[in-house]
């Protein structure tokens, strides 16, 4: 029975941990490229669960449909907030751009509070189950546990196999070198930047396929907090050692409330957090610069 | 020389004090209540439903009932308040702003039971009536305030009803399942729960808690699933009842009967989870549909304030220029203004003290139901419904003398309801 119900859980924690990973790229991307914290992530997450939602909702837009819609939009405001507002805090100190994505956070939460209201939204895109005999699997986490996949290869496609890829690693190593070299430094910053919110935008939409309910301007803040814990772990300037990271997150989150779900006395949730942690500190202590170290 | 100028000095100060007196009792122009409401942040939802209940109460007192009666003047109540962000840094300042720098005679406490909990020592050290109607918690109530007065129901109390109901329909569902969110409230509403399931006979197979802001349930659910529970009851706030109801759909976690507080009694809940959330119920402190009218008040031997069910809902819909129906948030903090003119009218004064008093003496029924506190301020005379979703419909299943249906009786299995099944009983 144990044994069942953490093969199950472990199968759910790594259907959840590529989520987690694929939120949490767009932010390593962008602290490696611009060494900007983006603290307003997680209403970027927001961002693109209403899109997910409303294009179901409204339009009967299926979610998978819904993925290059949100990268667009994504991408949009990527460019937008980078050439309006960040642009000119790169070279400032850095709780200038700390403040800058907070502001933004506020701005995309308020502006959405404006628009569709505060209230708890979801959708319900039933397109059946698969019954496994540990624990039981809707075909949307499926789906967008591959999505979250297929977009990760993607990205490493076009970041080890594309001139614009190559010219983004080059600035993370060194932007001055790049720029010697003759990359256009300005224009990777913006393009990474907009790569960056848009793959957040788009983990929005994945995420709501894993949970389509809860949805209202406020939802990004726990996952802000683990993107960052995701991120640390994974490495924070290696987008692929943020998707590991996130693997490693979701497998350690639900497996490890299985064992302590065993313990008498004890709530198991409270104990995965604790656990969560430690295992992020004995990393920090063992790698300090995450499991896939920066490039 | 000496003498006059005494003579005038002793004028002067007269005076100043006749005039200084007759400023200090002359009766109010208005009366105000302040409120650090929850106008964005977790509890935005919650707090626009308060904000649209107090003005639509406000409203009655001021063009109905013809303001409140204080000395034999009609004073009009005004409504002052503040976005607090559902945060705790900004009840505590906003309560002590509004008191200090707004001169209101009575606070109005935010939603939830954590946000009341942190602005009841402000209150307390300006000796201010706080009115509670968002926070349930019987904890706010042990901390020995002298202040604060309660109008929604206490948390012990939410589950009472649903094991009573279940107990009568079904004598043969022994074993419970508890899982609520890891707050004050929530584990609150725990604890009064197992207290009366045990009582009934009932047997307890699974108490758990999450925390707060989880995101996904599926590890304790995976663990619930295996306890076999007839009945599943747990629940927490609005986005962590979805999260419950959707993932139990999930992974085909089938009982008997589901009852979620908070969450599965607004209209979102039934908007968001569509079908899968039929037959699902939850507590209420009131429902649109409650028959609370002055008839029944002088049955019962109790007076009665307020504008009618209808009348309330018109009032509130005016007063946020929405054609939404309002939930028991509205209800609840609208109840609070009404429980407040009839104390300051019982007391002859705003003075805090004197309406604390009042209020422990007052007994009255509105369209919210009843309404008594005990020496503490816990709301002891309010009494809470049941509600089942019925084919996309609310419908209140209990206690018996407020039904508008019938219970539906084990609700319908998850493959059932992705097939189609309403829970609306033949």
């Amino acid at each position: 029975m144990i044994l069942e119900q953490l093969i199950g859980n472990l199968i759910q924690g790594l259907v959840l941990g590529a989520i987690y990973g694929m939120a949490t790229m767009g932010l390593s991307l962008i602290f490696g490229v611009l060494r900007v914290v983006n603290v307003g992530h997680g209403a970027f997450i927001m961002v693109g669960a209403f899109i997910a939602w409303w294009l179901f909702s409204a339009l009967g837009v299926i979610p998978i449909l819904a993925i290059p819609v949100a990268l667009v939009i994504g991408l949009a405001l990527g460019f937008i907030f980078y050439y309006s507002v960040l642009r000119r805090l790169i070279k400032a100190p850095e709780l200038a751009s700390l403040l800058a994505t907070f502001s933004i956070g506020v701005l995309l939460e308020e502006t959405a509070k404006l628009i569709f209201g505060s209230e708890f939204r979801g959708y319900n895109w039933a397109v059946g189950k698969i019954t496994l005999p540990m624990t039981v699997l809707p075909m949307t986490k499926l789906y967008a546990c591959l999505g979250s996949v297929l977009i990760a290869v993607l990205l490493y496609i076009w970041f080890n196999k594309t001139r614009a890829g190559t010219a983004m690693r080059s600035v993370v190593e060194d932007s001055e070198g790049a720029k010697v070299c003759g990359v256009n430094v300005e224009g990777v910053y913006a393009m990474s930047f907009a790569l960056g919110i848009g793959l957040t935008v788009v983990s929005g939409v994945l995420l709501t396929m894993f949970i389509p309910v809860g949805i209202n301007p406020y939802m990004g803040g726990p996952y802000t907090l683990k993107a960052f814990v995701i991120a640390v772990l994974g490495g924070l300037a290696s987008p692929y050692g943020a998707f590991f990271g996130g693997l490693v997150f979701g497998l350690i989150e639900n497996g490890s409330y299985t064992l302590f779900a065993f313990l008498p006395g004890v709530e198991p949730f409270a104990l995965t957090r604790f656990f969560s942690c430690m295992m992020l500190l004995v990393i920090l202590l063992i790698r300090p610069t995450g499991l896939l170290r920066a490039k | 020389m000496s003498n006059r100028c005494s003579i005038r000095m002793i004028g002067f100060v007269a005076v100043f004090a006749l005039l200084f007196a007759t400023h200090a009792s002359a009766a109010p122009g208005k009366i105000v209540i302040g409120h650090p409401a929850c106008l964005s942040g977790k509890y935005a939802k919650a707090g626009e439903q308060a904000i649209g209940g107090i003005k639509a109460c406000v409203d009655w007192v001021n063009k109905v009932y013809g303001g409140v009666t204080v000395g034999g003047k009609k004073l009009p109540l005004e409504y002052k308040y503040y976005d607090c962000e559902s945060k705790k840094e900004a009840v505590t300042s906003l309560i002590s702003r509004l008191i200090t720098v707004d001169k209101v005679d009575c606070i109005f406490a935010p939603y939830s039971s954590g946000l009341t909990l942190r602005g009841a020592p402000v209150a307390e050290s300006h000796k201010m009536l706080y009115m509670d109607h968002g926070g349930a918690n019987n904890k706010i109530f042990r901390q020995g305030f002298q202040y604060i007065v309660q109008t929604i129901g206490p948390a012990s109390r939410y589950h009472e009803g649903t094991l009573d109901m279940i107990h009568k329909v079904d004598p043969h569902a022994k074993r419970v399942a508890l899982a609520y969110e890891d707050s004050e409230f929530a584990k609150m509403v725990m604890a009064g729960a197992e207290e009366h399931a045990k009582k009934l006979g009932f047997k307890i197979v699974f108490k758990r808690t999450y925390p707060k802001g989880v995101t996904d349930l599926t590890p304790l659910l995976s663990a619930l699933k295996a306890a076999k529970p007839d009945i599943v009851i747990g629940g927490g706030h609005f986005e962590d009842g979805q999260l419950f109801n959707r993932q139990m759909a999930d992974l085909d976690i089938n009982a008997n009967a589901l009852s979620l507080i908070a969450a599965a009694t607004l209209p979102a809940f039934y908007k968001a989870l569509t079908g899968m959330a039929e037959g699902v119920m939850g507590p209420s402190h009131w429902e649109y549909g409650v028959k609370y009218a002055p008839e029944e008040a002088k049955k019962v031997g109790l007076p009665w304030i307020g504008p009618s069910q209808d009348e309330f809902v018109n009032l509130f819909k005016k007063a946020l220029g929405k054609d939404i129906i309002p939930d028991y948030h509205a209800a609840e903090a609208g109840a609070a203004v009404l429980a407040l003119v009839m104390g300051i009218e019982k007391a002859g004064s705003v003075d805090s003290d004197k309406v604390r008093r009042a209020l422990g003496d007052l007994e009255f029924m509105s369209f919210y139901g009843g309404w008594d506190v005990d020496d503490t301020g816990l709301q002891v005379g309010h009494s809470m419904v049941d509600v089942q979703w019925q084919g996309g419909k609310r419908v209140i299943v209990w206690p018996a003398e407020a039904q508008t249906g019938k219970l539906y009786y084990p609700m319908p299995t998850f493959a059932e309801k992705a097939k189609g099944k309403l829970a609306v009983p033949k």
